[in-house]
């Protein structure tokens, strides 16, 4: 995904609000999308725009100043975090969710769990991640809520890929083990 | 140690195990001087866990979430949207929210439908919005729901219909009392009506149930959404069946509601839908013929033809069983709709009526005996009432006659015709009421003008006698007087009272 950043448009100096910033950031969030839309799952890249949509929304309410590009991704992917778990706790999905260990933990049944009713447990056990290495949480919120490539949240971190790719590997088996333990 | 010390030495270790993937993880924790036995265990049970992860996490959220983002965000009162200020939401349907708003230029209210993001971010699928919109625009009956305008503001898409006061057929359904009769023929023919004018316009609901039929103020039905839903479906993808059981299987409440979460699968309730939509074969207005039949079944009777536990049981029983024929539920219901409802639930399309509006034709050979019921025997005992009163007219004249011969001879001929002519008429419209009911309204209209003359020529002609014989006979002119009076008023008051009561004119 080619992300531009600053953005080719040029803030008026006399309207530079965040009103003449927001379709440049929508503009960005739309290229996020297409980071799904590119993995061409049909039927779920409509799903991604929704949530690109409303990530913009909320970002354009919160009026939160962001530094650049990097910083940018960063609260965007926090922000789809947000959403999608809200939405999951909206819907009492952690009521139905009974924890991992309930099925077998072999790679065919974890890839059939339904993450909607895992969200919000999975967004408790990433706060608790997030106050041993804030790292971490920021790499989860890059590659799982935001979809980012490996390259891409390595670039947004500035960190190499394959370090990137072993602090994913990290924090996806911290916390597996996390929800594995719930019950 | 520090837990944030200790974190990172179990980081920094379980990257370069992954990096050099020793095959013995205790010796090669020795061999990297690590006695802590808390960061070994921890770093053991990690790389566990990395092991045992599979595809945990690896695909994107959104991708996994199948609906989590299919609802749109509510719109709040009073929120400026284009032209028009959100008043308040007033439901959610086929395609997203639906909201009572004011269309600001014009001042007038509005049904203002939000159509969710999700069907609208596909240009193609736009622009056949469009044209469907425009299409449904074109249709205008009384008993259609119109629609205004299909707004486009900041990337959203809105259409904006005129906003219908009143409850749905769903509610009436759900209440305690089963309608009279009459009122479900009157709902039937109303309905019919309606559907039969978009089907002569090439326009096809798909979508027709309770929920989408309602009930004005003053009594008259609307349909709504018409043409819409079948935008869910047009772009050659068929419903799949297992898709709409299984979606509604989890969600009995949505399912009633119906909604759609991609353009080609609806998720809504199948219990309306024909046999062949269900099959994923292409639908015409016979799959609307069909709706039509489930909706006034359940109408009549407060229960669904197919009624079942599941929903898929209900499509097993749509597509395979035979309805319990709605007389044994409606026993008062004319046999004639009785036969409409069941031909409109044929299994095949061929067998059904081919449009609404051979429906409409098959209605107006109802016939009005059982239809109407109590209110009918009122009309139809006035009818023998006045011919009974023709009887005595005349053989007072007569009487008159034979006591002051005289000009009274010419009133009893008079009076004998007109008696005739309007008894004839009176007596043919009984006959066309009970026995053939086709054409009643016509033969009604035709008698109305003749009755009139005739029993008022019947009144003045009692009035002229009246007043000859009040010297001679007080009592008898005064009686034959108040059977003047008594004949003018039935026809002028009490006739077209129970007429309209019967007709519902």
């Amino acid at each position: 995904m080619q992300l531009q950043w600053p953005p080719t448009v040029t803030v008026n100096p006399q309207h530079g609000d965040a009103d003449d910033l927001m379709p440049v950031v929508y503009n960005e969030l739309r290229r996020l999308a297409a980071g799904y839309l590119r993995r061409e799952r049909p039927g779920q890249t409509l799903q991604a725009t929704a949530l690109v949509h409303e990530a913009y929304l909320r970002l354009a309410g919160a009026g939160r100043p962001w530094t650049d590009r990097n910083h940018f991704l960063g609260i965007a992917a926090r922000s789809m975090r947000q959403i999608l778990v809200d939405r999951a706790r909206a819907r009492g999905a952690q009521k139905r969710w009974g924890g991992m260990a309930r099925v077998s933990l072999t790679d065919s049944l974890v890839s059939g769990v339904n993450d909607d009713a895992m969200l919000p447990a999975l967004d408790e056990a990433l706060s608790r991640l997030e106050e041993l290495d804030p790292e971490q949480a920021r790499i989860v919120e890059l590659r799982y809520f935001a979809g980012l490539s490996v390259e891409e949240a390595a670039g947004a971190l500035g960190m190499s890929s394959a370090t990137l790719k072993r602090r994913w590997a990290l924090a996806r088996a911290w916390l597996f083990r996390e929800l594995s333990d719930q019950r | 140690m520090r837990p944030a010390d200790r974190w990172r030495q179990v980081r920094d270790l379980f990257e370069r195990a992954l990096e050099q993937e020793p095959a013995d993880i205790a010796a090669w924790l020795d061999r990297e001087g690590v006695v802590d036995r808390q960061i070994r265990s921890e770093l053991l049970s990690l790389l566990d866990h990395h092991k045992s992860a599979g595809s945990f996490l690896v695909e994107p959220a959104a991708d996994r979430l199948p609906d989590l983002m299919a609802d749109d965000r509510p719109l709040e009162p009073g929120q400026i949207v284009g032209p028009y200020s959100i008043v308040r939401e007033i439901g959610r349907g086929g395609m997203g929210r639906v909201y009572l708003a004011t269309d600001r230029r014009l001042g007038r209210l509005v049904a203002l439908k939000a159509l969710a993001p999700e069907l609208t971010v596909d240009p193609s699928y736009r622009d056949r919005l469009r044209r469907e919109a425009r299409a449904d625009a074109a249709l205008t009956h009384p008993g259609i729901c119109t629609i205004y305008a299909l707004e486009e503001i900041d990337g959203d898409l809105f259409i904006a219909a005129e906003f219908v006061d009143g409850r749905t057929l769903r509610e009436e359904i759900g209440g305690d009392r089963r309608p009279a009769a009459a009122d479900v023929v009157r709902t039937a023919r109303d309905l019919a009506d309606a559907l039969a004018h978009a089907h002569s316009h090439g326009i096809t609901h798909r979508d027709l149930k309770p929920e989408n039929v309602m009930r004005t103020k003053d009594g008259r039905l609307k349909i709504l959404d018409f043409g819409l839903a079948r935008i869910d479906t047009a772009a050659g993808a068929t419903a799949d069946p297992l898709a709409v059981h299984l979606a509604t299987g989890s969600r009995p409440r949505e399912s009633i509601e119906g909604h759609v979460t991609q353009p080609g699968a609806i998720i809504g309730t199948p219990a309306y839908m024909a046999p062949e939509q269900l099959n994923g074969q292409r639908a015409d207005a016979r799959a609307d013929v069909f709706a039509f039949g489930v909706l006034l079944y359940e109408f009549a009777s407060g229960t669904h033809p197919f009624d079942a536990p599941t929903p898929l049981a209900l499509v097993a029983r749509i597509l395979e069983s035979e309805t319990t024929p709605i007389d044994r539920w409606r026993p008062d219901l004319p046999s004639s709709l009785v036969d409409v409802i069941d031909r409109c639930l044929r299994k095949l399309p061929a067998g059904r009526f081919a449009s609404a509006g051979d429906i409409v034709h098959a209605l107006d050979r109802i016939d009005p005996a059982r239809a109407f019921g109590r209110v009918a025997t009122w009309w139809r005992t006035h009818q023998l009432a006045v011919i009974a009163l023709y009887f005595v007219a005349c053989a007072l004249t007569w009487q008159i006659k034979e006591w002051r011969p005289g000009i009274t001879t010419a009133i009893f001929v008079a009076t004998g015709i007109a008696a005739t002519v309007s008894g004839v008429f009176r007596g043919h419209l009984l006959f066309t009421e009970r026995v053939t009911g086709t054409g009643l309204a016509a033969e009604r209209r035709r008698a109305t003008t003749v009755t009139l003359v005739f029993d008022l020529l019947v009144a003045l002609a009692l009035a002229a006698d009246g007043a000859i014989l009040i010297s001679l006979r007080p009592l008898a002119a005064v009686l034959t007087i108040a059977l003047g009076v008594g004949i003018a008023l039935a026809r002028l008051v009490v006739e077209p009272a129970t007429t309209a009561a019967t007709f519902r004119q």
